[in-house]
């Protein structure tokens, strides 16, 4: 793990880049799917066996992310999916926004929550990022995790 | 629950999957992107065929249950981030699975039954 490129990285304007799109390739696509699918699966079967809560564990599992760190190694380093890995722990938080917001409101308006529910995760999950770039609790984590600096 | 609708929540789960993973193949820098690696994806969409199909108080349980799997998400992260960069990415993001369950499992057992 290179402490100079996670820097850089981190110093570059936040965005999207749809020209990247163009280079994943159609089979990292259908593992994508293809994991998103089984998780789906597991949940509904579990919920079925051994009743909705449990089911619902499986709804937060992190099915896709190897697929996605691992690809993300191999094109552009481990650095790289070191960086994704910890934008996920903050999206993890914002996940649990979810879960919550779902949990006490769903009974009013299912629909409305479930927009709700999204916007208190990219609320939550992108309001941590930038607490943490601009405060530098990145670097923090960094030193305090990773084994080279 | 009929296979077609098992097949049905498998095939949504995936494709809110890929349409998250759209997002963060583009995002940048790659910390930001990562957000979407924990989107609730597989959620969003499961969620909402289980309230078309059963009502929103049968599935109100599924989300407390996820509250507890967005625990062990966050477990799954941080341990992630330490042995990726010890072990690499497929073994150290396999192995951080063990976190996931451990406090996910726990935290079911401990609270959530």
């Amino acid at each position: 793990m290179h402490g100079e490129q996670l820097l850089e990285d981190d110093h570059e304007p936040v965005g999207f880049d749809w020209s990247k799109l163009s280079k994943a390739s159609p089979g990292e696509i259908a593992i994508r799917f293809v994991f998103g699918a089984t998780i789906a699966l597991i949940a509904a079967v579990v919920a079925h066996f051994f009743g909705a809560k449990a089911g619902g564990l499986f709804l937060a599992f992190p099915a896709v992310l190897p697929a996605t760190l691992t690809l993300i190694e191999r094109e552009e380093g481990t650095t790289k999916a070191w960086a994704d890995a910890s934008g996920g722990a903050l999206g993890a938080v914002g996940l649990a926004a979810f879960a919550l917001t779902a949990s006490l409101l769903l009974r009013w308006n299912p629909v409305a929550v479930l927009f709700l529910a999204l916007l208190a995760w990219a609320l939550v999950a992108a309001g941590l990022y930038f607490l943490f770039r601009v405060s530098g609790l990145f670097l923090k984590q960094d030193k305090l995790v990773a084994k080279r600096r | 629950m009929s296979i077609l609708i098992v097949f049905a929540k498998a095939t949504v789960g995936g494709l809110a999957v890929v349409g998250f993973s759209v997002l963060g193949t583009a995002g940048h820098p790659k910390r930001f992107a990562g957000l979407f690696a924990a989107a609730p994806s597989v959620a969003l969409a499961s969620l909402a065929m289980t309230v078309a199909l059963k009502g929103p108080a049968a599935t109100v349980p599924y989300a407390q249950g996820m509250l507890i799997g967005s625990a062990g998400m966050l477990a799954y992260c941080l341990l992630s981030l330490y042995l990726i960069d010890r072990l690499h990415a497929l073994a150290g993001s396999i192995l951080s699975w063990l976190a996931w369950m451990a406090v996910t499992g726990g935290l079911y057992l401990a609270v959530g039954r």
